[in-house]
């Protein structure tokens, strides 16, 4: 349960705070910096970390970088936590008809 | 800020419906206070083969966690809701900091031969507006999480 670096990522509330922005729509480098008090460096540093772990993306225009949320990202943990749950209930559900039995 | 359109960022709830045989008092304990019998530790759990057992605190506000082989304890979630034998909620951050929690709830129905249960995991939105009522049922200041999603709910909303 541990692999989960997408939530790591957002486990800093600079990045949450730039996480939820950006799901409100596309924002440029600037803009972000503009909406938060945290200097321009930094809030390309915390883009970074968030595009590592496949919650955002970016795209050239003109000369700014404007950075969108990553569906696929987003649907990759969501799978995985459908995959655990799946696997922990299955395990629940043996164990619930196993102790039926016995009574 | 010119750019004020909702993106598509919304993500479904995960939903699981499964029936057992148990009565629903039975399936309820054995779901919550029972979770070390059936959990499957080796391949969910933050220590994998170093995790002894879980233990899952059958009240509002009771921890849930895993104990691993020296004795270090990692935390799971904690109970929001708890309703015997019918409804238990729980926030979920296994191997995250709390400030991440997602919010699991389970819900158990008596139906003919046994029961039905019906979990949801939420809180894409890291619980969003939703903390704002979970504020208001446990004003208790225990959850630590819930205190920084709440202002961070307030934030986002203004």
């Amino acid at each position: 349960m541990t692999d989960i670096s997408s939530l790591d990522a957002l486990a800093d509330s600079t990045r949450r705070q730039l996480f939820e922005l950006l799901r409100q729509g596309p924002r440029s480098v600037n803009e972000l910096a503009e909406a938060l008090p945290v200097s321009q460096p930094a809030v390309s540093q915390h883009l970074k970390v968030l595009k590592q772990a496949r919650l955002v993306k970016s795209r050239k225009q003109g000369n700014q970088r404007i950075y969108t949320i990553n569906p696929d990202g987003l649907a990759e943990l969501r799978d995985y936590v459908e995959g655990l749950w799946q696997d922990v209930l299955t395990a629940f559900q043996e164990a619930a008809d196993t102790q039926a039995e016995e009574h | 800020m010119k750019d004020s359109k909702k993106t598509q960022t919304t993500i479904p709830a995960v939903e699981k419906v499964i029936n057992v045989s148990l009565p629903i008092e039975a399936a309820f304990d054995l779901f919550t206070k029972g979770i070390a019998s059936w959990w499957p530790l080796k391949s969910h759990s933050v220590g994998n083969e170093r995790v002894e057992t879980c233990v899952f605190e059958g009240r509002a506000g009771g921890r849930i966690y895993e104990i691993q082989g020296d004795g270090t304890q990692s935390d799971w979630g904690q109970v929001i809701t708890w309703e015997p034998p019918r409804r238990v909620i729980f926030t979920w951050h296994p191997g995250r900091i709390a400030d991440t929690a997602q919010e699991v709830e389970v819900i158990f129905t008596a139906i003919e031969g046994g029961t039905r249960l019906e979990l949801t995991h939420t809180g894409w939105e890291l619980l969003g507006d939703r903390a704002d009522g979970i504020r208001e049922q446990y004003e208790s200041g225990w959850n630590y999480v819930l205190g920084q999603l709440v202002g961070r709910a307030e934030r986002t909303s203004n």
